[in-house]
């Protein structure tokens, strides 16, 4: 125990402090610039000196640690004078430009300055000039207002570790700029502005438009982008996103963000967004009013249903929309047109891999805190970047290797190529070798416990050798050793999947290997997830199969209990999946689709057949906030309210759930208040005023969201199960002697399309970010340099790449990590998406597609220009 | 007076080994040395009173043993200062062209008492010549066991490196000089720890000046009894003076510590230029506070200068006649550590710059009446504030400039011209 004595107040410290963190335990402020509570101390502002007794001269309270029995003063004349010396030393060199600085009202050094600086300037001489940097399209670095705090510096490096920012020249020249130059060349994650104390780094899509103090309201809520559920800020000023910060202390991400979450907002005020239902008339989309959409959406809905059966009728749940309004849909699903046909976006992987997973591990295993990676020793990464799907996530990744721990990797994965990775790139679609030949060796050194025999019994049927594996996956011996001594060693690992090798048409192959790996590891399993709320919308039930919280529609017991809460009968046998639906369609069987939210057109491969199958509908009903692909094709068009614009809650793939707040008043209707309006309309009514009165439902019916409630949510770490009971039998067994290899055996000579998944863009909402755009304004190909260079093309070519189902033009791009026999292709694009190069082979137990695997011709087009 | 530290420096063959092992007695010292147990070789560099030729003065000794201390850590680093910046400083290149293997002896003798396995040498950038020259004594001293894994057949492993700094003068400072040998910008480190516990890469290190280092062959040789009778007990041993300016044979000296300032001026040195009147010394360098001529009498050795008011620093010694301008010296001096100045933190970095404005002002004729005291006051917002030592040079030119030719200042203020200027 310390005791320490600052301005007489004494202070019981249980270890060693720093004198500031003491001091602002207590509340006593102490003035400072260069500290931030996330980075290292740097001591370089000299703002919090203390006097300290016993020792000759003032102290940096930053960096100075508590001893037993230290007295310290903050305040005194010495003190105050010495702060006014290193203001006033700030400030000579300051461009006081503050009537235009964006920053004037929030800034440090104006604020430090009004308190405890001189009144008057003594310098005399010329201040140092150094022009401001408009090079960057998203970030204006202006140089004369740096206090050279170095906290930027210190974030991008430690803390972030994108490496892109610097400290160039030295002493009195000293300024910040990044590595590439005047533009930056970075992950755009913007947390160097956030912690920028002055008007040095800024974010230019607000520049100049208003002044801190006449934002008008301040909301907190989740970040509508990826499956983590960042915490974020919504300043607005006349129903208008004037910007999206995050807030240091507050929600799972503590501050931090990603290029997506930062800069990705401008979709909400977007020129695109619809404005009113649309009605196809004459082949033509015509605007129209609520009452003609919503009763022509009823009377055909109800029509179909009464001639056809619910069955066919199919519903598509969104990824993107609430908890509250993905309940309300399924269960506008289930109870009004009578079908299990529910599904989502999750089908392309995220829900098939969690059912596998849970099915061997029961209910819940892929729940793991994300802020615990960091403590992890081992963290194999497969499947995919978690720096670009999850960036927040990736960055507690990144921790673990500050703290010592060990970063594996299969594949490309371009986001730890700055952390010293040790990387196994085996050959393309020889990735499930390579885990069958590590689980055979880790048996081996490990042994097995015996805690699940069957799943044990499924293992030992592995018999892949290291040698195979050397052969297969093209590997080196010493490489694999290495990788292998690393996971045998590892004593709190952590396997972290992502989409890439669940996509596969034997992806529940390699999900069953990846669980056998963590098995006899010990590890804990982390599931990427690229949407906000796709753990949120299976918890709701929007699953074929499954009512909410997991209680399978088959079983008349579970059925019963929600059939008592909503009053009506739910359809006893099991929809149809995602893909099913679009087979369906395009045979005839399933005779209208409601869609939520989504954008199958896009989104799922193989876009020529969507669409063929789609147009075969009778009718097609797409809920959207902008005229998607699919909306263009659709009967009728509803305008929904989005991000930002409605109450609700999101589920991130940890099952934390956390409350999406309204920042903007706009007019319009959530999407489960139209659902609502259509039911009522077709004689089911749904009582709900608010989404906090879904909630109260949902919280009464679904076992895992017992008890949750906004006042819940809001006291912190609302994860599922909270007071309810998982499932931890009951899962429909699923044999694990089914699941088996079939990838395809690669010949020399071929090239495959393989899918990038860029920490810029990620989809319908990214594509109308127009920031995010600007960092990546245009669809490319990415192949192997060498790759390259056997086919003749060089950096710059424009090429084309063909497959059986299209052909897409695309300027080609050298990416020294892709394999050699790849080409990589983003789905970002309008008109260039990847998807619509490739058809889908299904796998047979998630029912996932699997979307690589398509073979390709490349072709030059057109020289680089200028070559 | 029989030289050590530069005994045989006219020779051309000083820097060779075989010079070295046959002609000087090299190596028999490291021979010495293994015979004994590492403890008794920081014991008898204790008893030495060895005392750090870097500027600060502290025990090398003390340091080894702190450092000895951490008996299960591994590896140790020894890093030998050669990044020597300091203005009017030119003893260590002497050592390092002329005798590089006194230095390696040293090292490895150091190495050897406190179990440091790897030895750096960080070179000043400017020294290229001294860079081929010491690293083709460590290829000899590889090639005839002296470095090694197995030097000597005993079974002790050291091996030196030869890092070549890129021209900051911060990086002198031994806590800036590791995070530039560990490849990052050179900004002194948070003292939260001493560097003989976590130094570089985190492990036990000890920074020991090239001259401190060369010191050791000598006392192992001599033991410490006759190694303290060199000059004063309290701070022994020979000491390089370097000496500059208006002196009639400036260089190099090598003389007990203790020999008074009057002494290697006029008996060394040969006296002032055209026996001008002395008006001011920098004894130590140029973060050493300046001495007026009526304290030339004290001795040079750490705790005499201390008491006369200044600093041995690294023995630098610039001296000025009548003809000089105070006011120039001092804008001189403001603009180097204005220039050398890291950055890191807010005194150092704008204060600097702002003190040589007032300077130049001052000297240019434009000064006003207050900018004396506007300049006393930076100089009293800067004292002891600022993040490392490298400002209190600054700081202590300007308090010992204007104190003591105070009415130099004023004069420039008055007459609006620097009498000087044409003189």
């Amino acid at each position: 125990m310390i005791t320490v004595t600052i301005n007489s107040k004494e202070i019981k410290l249980e270890k060693p402090i720093t004198v500031l963190d003491a001091a602002r335990q207590e509340g006593i402020r102490i003035p400072t610039l260069c500290y931030h509570e996330l980075l290292e101390p740097y001591g370089g502002c000299r703002l919090c000196l203390v006097e300290v007794e016993k020792m000759a001269t003032l102290q940096t309270a930053c960096t100075l640690l508590t001893v037993d029995g230290m007295v310290v003063k903050t305040e005194s004349d010495k003190i105050a004078k010495a702060r006014r010396g290193m203001l006033e030393f700030l400030l000579i060199n300051h461009a006081l430009d503050c009537p235009y600085c964006d920053k004037a009202g929030e800034c440090d050094l104006q604020d430090n300055v009004e308190k405890y600086g001189p009144a008057k300037g003594r310098f005399k001489e010329t201040k140092r000039k150094i022009p401001e940097s408009l090079e960057d399209s998203i970030i204006v670095r202006n140089m004369e207002r740096c206090i050279l705090c170095t906290r930027c510096v210190r974030m991008c490096n430690n803390v972030q570790g994108a490496f892109a920012l610097s400290l160039i020249n030295r002493g009195g020249h000293s300024h910040i700029q990044p590595f590439s130059g005047g533009t930056f060349d970075c992950e755009y994650c913007g947390n160097c502005i956030s912690v920028c104390p002055v008007g040095s780094l800024m974010s230019r899509l607000h520049r100049h438009a208003y002044r801190p103090w006449q934002i008008e309201s301040e909301t907190e809520t989740i970040c509508p982008y990826c499956g983590v559920g960042c915490t974020v800020i919504v300043q607005a000023r006349s129903q208008n996103i004037t910007r999206v910060i995050p807030k240091f202390g507050t929600g799972l991400n503590n501050g931090l963000l990603c290029a997506r979450g930062r800069f990705g907002y401008e979709f909400v005020g977007s020129k695109d967004r619809l404005k009113t239902p649309l009605i196809r008339k004459g082949g033509m989309l015509e605007p129209s009013t609520w009452e003609e959409a919503i009763s022509l959406i009823a009377k055909k809905l109800s029509e179909i249903r009464d001639q056809h059966g619910g069955k066919a009728i199919g519903g598509i749940a969104s990824s993107r929309c609430t908890n509250e309004d993905n309940y309300v849909f399924q269960k506008f699903m289930r109870i009004a047109i009578g079908t299990n046909t529910i599904d989502s976006i999750a089908r392309m992987g995220y829900s098939g891999a969690q059912r596998l997973i849970e099915n061997i591990f029961g209910q819940g295993s892929t729940a793991n805190l994300i802020n615990g990676l960091a403590n992890s020793d081992t963290i194999l990464c497969l499947g995919g970047d978690p720096t670009t799907i999850n960036p927040v996530l990736g960055l507690q990744i990144r921790e673990s290797r500050r703290n010592g721990g060990n970063i594996l990797t299969i594949g490309y994965l371009k986001g730890f190529e700055n952390f010293s990775p040790i990387s196994l790139k085996p050959r393309i679609y020889s990735e499930n070798t390579l885990l069958e030949g590590l689980i055979v060796e880790l048996v081996k050194r490990k042994g097995l416990t015996g805690e699940k025999s069957a799943f044990e019994a499924r293992i030992k049927d592995i018999k892949t050798s290291l040698e195979d594996v050397e052969k297969e996956c093209g590997l080196s011996k010493t490489g694999l050793d290495n990788f292998i001594e690393i996971l045998v060693n590892a004593s709190a690992p952590s396997v972290i999947l992502g989409p890439g090798l669940i996509q596969r048409a034997d992806g529940s192959y390699s999900i069953l290997l990846i669980s056998a790996l963590s098995y006899i590891m010990n590890a804990r399993i982390y599931l990427l997830s690229e949407r906000p709320n796709e753990q949120g919308l299976l918890d709701m039930g929007c699953e074929p199969d499954m009512l909410p919280g997991y209680r399978p529609v088959t079983l008349a017991n579970f059925r019963k209990r929600y059939e008592g809460a909503w009053k009506a009968r739910i359809p006893d046998e099991k929809g149809l999946t995602l893909f099913e639906m679009i087979e369906a369609a395009k045979e005839g069987s399933l005779k209208a689709m409601y869609v939520m939210g989504e954008n199958p057109v896009f989104n799922l491969p193989n876009s020529k057949k969507i669409v063929s199958a789609l147009k075969n509908l009778g009718f097609l009903v797409v809920q959207d906030i902008f005229l998607t692909e699919t909306a263009q094709i659709a009967n009728v068009v509803l305008p929904s309210l989005g991000w930002a614009e409605k109450d609700g809650t999101y589920t991130n793939l940890e099952r934390r759930i956390q409350r999406v707040r309204r920042a903007l008043s706009k007019d319009g209707m959530e999407d489960w208040r139209i659902v609502a309006e259509i039911s009522k309309n077709m004689g089911v009514p749904m009582d709900y005023s608010s989404a906090e009165d879904i909630l109260t439902e949902i919280s009464n019916v679904s076992p895992l969201y017992k008890d949750i409630t906004h006042a819940e949510i809001e006291k912190g770490d609302a994860l599922w199960p909270y007071k309810g009971e998982p499932l931890r039998g009951g899962l429909e067994e699923i044999s694990l002697k089914d699941i088996i290899c079939h990838a395809p055996r690669i010949s020399d000579g071929k090239f495959f399309i393989s899918i990038e998944k860029p920490l810029f863009l990620s989809g319908t909402l990214s594509r109308k970010a127009l920031a995010l755009n600007r960092i990546y304004p245009e669809a490319v190909v990415r192949i192997n340099p060498l790759t390259a260079q056997r086919l003749g093309l060089n950096s710059g070519d424009i090429v084309s790449i063909t497959t059986e189902v299209g052909t897409l033009t695309l300027p080609l791009l050298y990416d020294i990590l892709v394999d050699e026999s790849t080409v990589m292709l983003t789905n970002n694009f309008e008109e260039r998406g990847a998807f619509s190069l490739i058809d889908y082979k299904l796998d047979q137990i998630t029912k996932a597609p699997g979307i690589e695997g398509w073979e390709v011709k490349i072709q030059k087009i057109m020289e680089k220009v200028g070559s | 007076m029989e030289t050590f530290l530069l005994k045989d420096i006219d020779n051309p063959n000083s820097a060779n080994i075989n010079f070295y092992i046959n002609n000087q007695g090299g190596y028999q010292s490291l021979q010495k040395a293994l015979a004994m147990s590492p403890a008794e070789v920081i014991d008898m560099v204790r008893k030495a009173n060895l005392r750090g030729r870097g500027g600060v003065g502290f025990s090398a000794g003390m340091k080894w043993y702190f450092c000895s201390l951490n008996k299960e850590v591994s590896p140790k680093y020894l890093i030998a200062n050669a990044d020597e910046g300091e203005p009017g400083t030119f003893k260590d290149r002497a050592i390092l062209e002329k005798r590089p293997h006194l230095l390696i002896e040293g090292m490895v003798i150091a190495g050897y008492s406190f179990g440091a396995e790897y030895g750096y040498i960080y070179l000043r950038g400017e020294y290229p010549k001294a860079k081929e020259i010491v690293n083709k004594a460590i290829q000899e001293a590889y090639h005839k066991g002296y470095l090694g894994d197995n030097i000597l057949g005993k079974g002790i492993k050291f091996h030196i490196t030869v890092h070549q700094g890129a021209g900051a003068y911060i990086c002198g400072e031994a806590s800036t000089l590791l995070e530039s040998l560990e490849g990052r910008r050179g900004h002194p480190r948070i003292p939260y720890y001493r560097l003989a516990n976590v130094g570089a890469w985190g492990k036990p290190t000890i920074v020991n000046n090239i001259e401190t280092l060369s010191n050791v062959p000598l006392i192992i040789k001599i033991g410490p009894e006759e190694y303290t009778q060199i000059g004063p007990a309290k701070s022994p041993g020979p000491k390089l003076y370097s000496i500059s300016g208006h002196v009639n044979k400036p260089g190099l000296y090598e003389l007990p510590m203790g020999t008074s300032l009057r002494e290697l001026i006029y008996k060394h040195a040969g006296g002032i230029r055209e026996n001008r009147k002395l008006k001011a010394v920098i004894p130590g360098g140029i973060s050493t506070p300046v001495l007026p001529p009526d304290k030339i009498d004290c001795a040079m050795d750490f705790d005499s200068m201390r008491n006369a008011g200044s600093w041995l620093g690294s023995g630098a010694v610039i001296v000025m006649d009548d003809t000089t301008c105070m006011v120039k010296i001092l804008w001189r001096a403001l603009k180097f550590f204005e220039h050398e100045s890291c950055g890191k933190c807010v005194p150092c970095r704008e204060g600097t710059g702002w003190m040589r404005n007032i300077v130049e002002r001052i000297e240019d004729g434009k000064g006003t009446d207050d900018d004396i005291d506007l300049l006393m006051d930076i100089v009293d917002n800067i004292k002891d504030k600022a993040f490392c030592p490298l400002v209190d040079g600054a700081v202590t030119d300007v308090e010992s400039i204007v104190t003591n030719f105070r009415s130099e200042f004023e004069e420039h203020i008055k007459n609006k011209v620097c009498r000087m200027v044409n003189a």
